[in-house]
C-alpha cells in the first residue's frame, strides 16, 4: 500500500500531461475543421471569379472586346492567377490584349502594391504579373527583390526584370549571376534565355576580366546561352591550370580555332578534363585526328572511352565502313567493346 | 523506501518520461516541418502557372528492379514512359525472374540484344545479357542472375547513362510530374546527393492507364490504419529532418541519387534488408567523414503511390522486415553517432532513431507490460495506471492529429469532409491496438536481427489497385 501511496506525484504530473496533451488535440481538430471550412470557402469563391472572368478573358484572347466590369477586391488574386495561367500559355497579339485589359482594370498597379506590401505568396504572384505586363514603373520595386537569399522570389523577381528590359537586366543582372552560386544554373539559363544577345554581349565583356573561381560558371552561363566566345578568352581558359576552368572552356569550344590546345588537352591527367577535350574534337576534328581519338578507346575511364567512340562517329570525315575497319583493326578489348556500342546506339537511334 | 518499491517507482518514472520524450521529439520535428510546408503552400500555385525559368534539368536513369513481375510489369513500364520529364531513361533490372518476366518485356517492348561496353564499377551478380528497345529508344533491360534488390540496383547503377538515378519499385505508381518535383533540389543546390519523396498509400484509389485517377480512403482496415501511418511518417518525420539535414531514410520506393555519390559509397549492400536506409546512413558517414559539404533533402510533394498490405500475416511480415532494415543500418554505421563531424545526423538523428526508433519497441512494450504487472500485484494504483495509459494513449493521438493538420495545411490529397471525419476517427483508434501490435512487429524484428535469423523479402499479397480502364 506504500507504493500506492507514493505514486500520487506520478499520478498528477501524469494526469495534467494527459490532459495538456488531450486539450491540444482538441485545439489541433478545432484547427483542421476550421482550415477545411476556409479552404471550401476559398474554393467556392475561386469558382465564382472563374465563372465571371473566364469568359470575359476568353473573349478578348480571340481579339472582342467585352465591357468589364471592375475588379472587385476579393477578386483580386483567384483573377491575377487566372490571368497570369492564360498569359504563359498564350503568344503574341492575345497577350497584347490580355496586358491592355489588365491596365484598364488597373491590375499593373495593384501589383506594384502587392509587390511592397503583400505576403510572400503575393509577392511572387505580384512579381509574375508585372513580368507578364512588362511594367517599366516597377523596375525600382523588382531590383532589390532580386537579390533576397529567397531563390524563388528573388528569381521570380529576375524573370521579371529581364521580361520588362532585358538590355537593363542583362547589364545589371549578368555579373549577379555569375556570383550568385546558390542560383541553379539551369534557372539562371532560361531566365536569360530572353536576354540572350544583350547578356553574350556583357558576358563577353566580362570573361576577360574575372577572377578565375568565376570563370567556370561565367563559361557554362555562356554555353548555356550558345554565346561564341572570343578566341583568346578561350585560350586562356583552356590554358588554364584550375581544372574546372578548362573544362568550362572546352565545353565552349565550337570551331577549330583553338584545335591544338584541345588535342594537347586529350592527354591531361584528369579524366574529366579528357573526357571533355575528346567531346570537343568530335565538333571540331579532323580525319588527321582518327589516331588520337582511337588511343583515347582504351582510355581507362569507361567515360573517356564512351566520348572518344563518339567523337569517332560525329568526326564528319568517317563513314560507317571507315569506323568498322577501324573497329576490326583495334586489339584492346574494351576499346572495341566501346565502339561497338556507340556504333549500335547510332543503328537504333 | 524499500528497495522495491524504489525500483517501481524509479521503472514507472522512467516509462512515463520515455514516453514523454519520444512524444516531445516528434512534435518537435512536427514544427520544423510547418516552416518548410508553410513556404512550399506559398509557392504551389506557382506549379500550376507558366514556370519563371525554363528547366535544363539534369537527365534520369530510372532504375526498376523487376523479379517475378510478370503481370504488371508491362502496365508499370508505359506508365513510367508517360512521366513528364525533360530527359530519362528506364532501366528494367529482371532479378532472375521465374516466371515469364522477361519474355513479357521482350515481346511488349520489341526488345533485341544491346552490346553494352557498361562500367562495373560496383560488383555484381552475372549479367547474361542487355538489351534494348526498339520501340522506345530510352528503355533497356538488364537480365542477371537472382541477386536481390540492392544488388539488382547496384546493376542498374553500373549501366545507367545519367548522372541521376532513381529507384523505384515496380509496383509503384508516379504521379506525372514527379520527377520534374524532385529533382528541384539537385537544381537548387550543387551540393544535394539524395532526395527523397513523399509516398502514400494507394489502396482505395483509383487508377488508370498507369496513373491514379481518384484519391480514395481504402475500406480494409489495416490499410486505414497505413494511411495515417504514412502521414506521420512522411508529412513530418521526414520532413523534419530534412529541414536540418539529418534525414536518414529515403524510401526505396521513390528517391532520387547523384550517381557519382552512391558509387563513392560503394553502391547498395546485399547482405542487409533495408538497403535503401543503409546507403543514406552510410552516405552521411563517408560525406561526413571526408568533410564534404552535402545534402540529403525530402521533397514533401513528388507523390509516389504504392499499395500497403490489408492483410495481418504480410503486414506482420513487412514491419518485421523494416525493423531488422532499420538495426542492419545503425549497426553498420556506428562511425556516425557522435563522431567528430557527425553534424545533425550523428550527433541528433542516429542517437534519435537509436532511442526511440531502433530501442522504442522494446521500452514501449516494455512499459506496458510493467505497469500492468505493477498494477495486477498491486505495486502501483489503479488511478497511477489509468493515467499512464491516459498520457500514452493521448500523446499518441497528439501526434497523429499534428500529422493530419500538416496534411490539411499543405496538400488535401483526402478532399472530401467524410475523407477526413475517417482519418480524424483513424488517429483515434489506432491507440487501441494497432500502435501495440505494430510494437511487437517491431520487437519481433528486433529479436531476429539480434539472433540473426534469417528473414527474405518473401511474396508480398497484392491485392491490387482498381484499374478501370486497364486492359484486361
Amino acid at each position: 500500500m506504500a507504493i500506492v501511496q507514493q505514486s500520487d506525484s506520478f499520478v498528477t504530473v501524469a494526469l495534467w500531461t494527459g490532459a495538456v496533451a488531450l486539450g491540444l488535440t482538441l485545439l489541433l481538430a478545432i484547427q483542421i475543421v476550421l482550415m477545411r471550412v476556409s479552404l471550401r470557402r476559398r474554393e467556392r469563391r475561386e469558382a465564382q471569379v472563374l465563372a465571371r472572368w473566364r469568359p470575359l478573358l476568353n473573349q478578348i484572347v480571340v481579339g472582342e472586346r467585352p465591357s468589364l466590369p471592375a475588379l472587385a477586391p476579393r477578386e483580386r488574386l483567384p483573377f491575377l492567377r487566372l490571368w497570369v495561367h492564360l498569359q504563359g500559355s498564350l503568344r503574341g497579339d492575345a497577350t497584347e490584349a490580355l496586358n491592355a485589359m489588365a491596365r484598364g482594370l488597373g491590375v499593373d498597379a495593384l501589383a506594384r502594391a502587392m509587390l511592397a506590401r503583400g505576403a510572400r505568396e503575393e509577392r511572387l504572384l505580384a512579381a509574375l504579373v508585372l513580368g507578364h505586363l512588362r511594367d517599366r514603373e516597377a523596375w525600382p520595386q523588382l531590383l532589390p527583390l532580386a537579390e533576397l537569399s529567397d531563390s524563388a522570389l528573388s528569381l521570380t523577381a529576375l524573370w521579371a526584370l529581364v521580361r520588362v528590359d532585358p538590355v537593363a537586366a542583362a547589364d545589371y543582372l549578368t555579373p549577379l549571376f555569375i556570383e550568385r552560386e546558390d542560383w541553379a544554373l539551369s534557372h539562371v539559363a532560361g531566365i536569360l534565355k530572353e536576354a540572350a544577345a544583350p547578356t553574350a554581349a556583357v558576358i563577353g565583356r566580362l570573361l576577360p576580366t574575372l577572377p578565375q573561381e568565376r570563370l567556370p560558371r561565367a563559361l557554362r552561363i555562356a554555353e548555356a546561352l550558345r554565346v561564341p566566345l572570343p578566341g583568346a578568352v578561350l585560350a586562356g581558359a583552356l590554358n588554364s591550370e584550375q581544372v574546372p576552368v578548362v573544362i568550362a572552356g572546352l565545353r565552349g569550344v565550337m570551331t577549330p580555332e583553338t584545335i591544338a590546345e584541345v588535342r594537347a588537352l586529350l592527354a591531361h591527367e584528369d579524366w574529366q578534363v579528357r573526357v571533355q577535350a575528346a567531346r570537343a574534337l568530335g565538333r571540331i576534328g579532323a580525319r588527321e585526328d582518327v589516331p588520337r581519338l582511337v588511343a583515347l578507346l582504351a582510355d581507362p575511364q569507361w567515360w573517356v572511352r564512351y566520348r572518344a567512340a563518339q567523337a569517332l562517329r560525329e568526326l564528319p570525315a568517317l563513314s560507317r565502313a571507315d569506323l568498322e575497319a577501324v573497329r576490326a583493326g583495334l586489339t584492346d578489348r574494351y576499346a572495341a567493346d566501346m565502339l561497338q556500342q556507340v556504333l549500335a546506339e547510332e543503328e537504333n537511334a | 523506501m524499500s528497495f522495491s518499491s524504489f525500483l517501481v517507482e524509479f521503472i514507472t518514472w522512467f516509462v512515463f518520461c520515455y514516453f514523454i520524450a519520444l512524444n516531445l521529439g516528434y512534435l518537435s520535428l512536427n514544427l520544423f516541418s510547418l516552416r518548410s510546408l508553410r513556404r512550399k503552400g506559398q509557392e504551389m500555385f506557382m506549379a500550376e502557372l507558366p514556370r519563371a525559368y525554363s528547366g535544363l534539368e539534369p537527365p534520369i536513369s530510372i532504375l526498376v528492379p523487376a523479379y517475378n513481375e510478370e503481370a504488371t510489369i508491362a502496365a508499370s513500364i508505359r506508365s513510367m514512359l508517360q512521366l513528364s520529364y525533360a530527359e530519362f531513361e528506364i532501366v528494367i533490372i529482371n532479378d532472375g525472374s521465374k516466371d515469364d518476366t522477361l519474355e513479357v518485356l521482350k515481346r511488349e517492348f520489341a526488345l533485341l540484344p544491346f552490346p553494352e561496353a557498361y562500367r562495373r564499377q560496383i560488383p555484381t551478380k552475372e549479367v547474361r545479357q542487355v538489351y534494348r528497345s526498339t520501340r522506345y529508344p530510352n528503355v533497356r533491360v538488364i537480365d542477371k542472375l537472382n541477386g536481390g534488390k540492392a544488388d539488382s540496383l547496384n546493376a542498374g547503377i553500373n549501366i545507367s547513362r545519367y548522372p541521376l538515378f532513381c529507384g523505384v519499385d515496380a509496383d509503384s505508381i508516379l504521379q506525372r510530374d514527379s520527377l520534374a518535383k524532385v529533382t528541384e533540389p539537385f537544381l537548387r543546390d550543387p551540393t544535394v546527393v539524395a532526395a527523397g519523396g513523399t509516398v502514400r498509400v494507394a489502396n482505395g484509389c483509383q487508377v488508370s492507364g498507369g496513373f491514379l485517377t481518384k484519391v480514395g480512403l481504402p475500406t480494409n482496415v489495416w490499410a486505414l490504419f497505413q494511411v495515417v501511418e504514412y502521414l506521420r511518417a512522411f508529412l513530418f518525420g521526414r520532413l523534419g529532418w530534412s529541414a536540418m539535414n539529418g534525414m536518414l531514410i529515403i524510401s526505396g520506393a521513390f528517391g532520387v541519387f547523384r550517381k557519382d555519390a552512391v558509387v563513392l559509397a560503394g553502391g547498395y549492400r546485399r547482405d542487409t534488408i533495408g538497403e535503401d536506409m543503409e546507403l543514406v546512413v552510410r552516405m552521411h558517414r563517408l560525406l561526413r567523414a571526408r568533410r564534404q559539404p552535402y545534402r540529403i533533402e525530402f521533397v514533401p510533394d513528388p507523390v509516389c503511390w504504392t499499395e500497403a498490405p490489408e492483410d495481418f500475416r504480410t503486414l506482420k511480415n513487412q514491419r518485421i522486415r523494416w525493423q531488422r532494415g532499420l538495426a542492419e543500418s545503425l549497426n553498420a554505421n556506428w562511425g556516425l553517432v557522435f563522431s567528430r563531424n557527425g553534424g545533425v545526423p550523428g550527433w541528433v538523428a542516429f542517437p534519435f532513431m537509436l532511442l526511440f526508433e531502433w530501442l522504442g519497441p522494446l521500452i514501449e512494450l516494455g512499459g506496458y507490460a510493467f505497469m500492468i504487472w505493477a498494477f495486477f500485484t498491486g505495486m502501483i494504483s489503479w488511478e497511477a495506471f489509468g493515467a499512464f495509459l491516459f498520457v500514452a494513449v493521448g500523446m499518441g493521438i497528439l501526434l497523429s492529429a499534428s500529422g493530419l493538420l500538416l496534411e490539411e495545411m499543405s496538400f488535401h490529397i483526402y478532399p472530401r469532409g467524410k475523407q477526413l471525419a475517417m482519418l480524424g476517427l483513424v488517429v483515434i483508434l489506432e491507440n487501441f491496438g494497432y500502435r501495440q501490435l505494430n510494437s511487437w512487429w517491431r520487437l519481433t524484428g528486433l529479436w531476429r536481427w539480434l539472433v540473426q535469423k534469417e528473414s527474405t523479402w518473401g511474396a508480398m499479397k497484392r491485392k491490387g489497385i482498381s484499374q478501370p480502364d486497364a486492359p484486361k
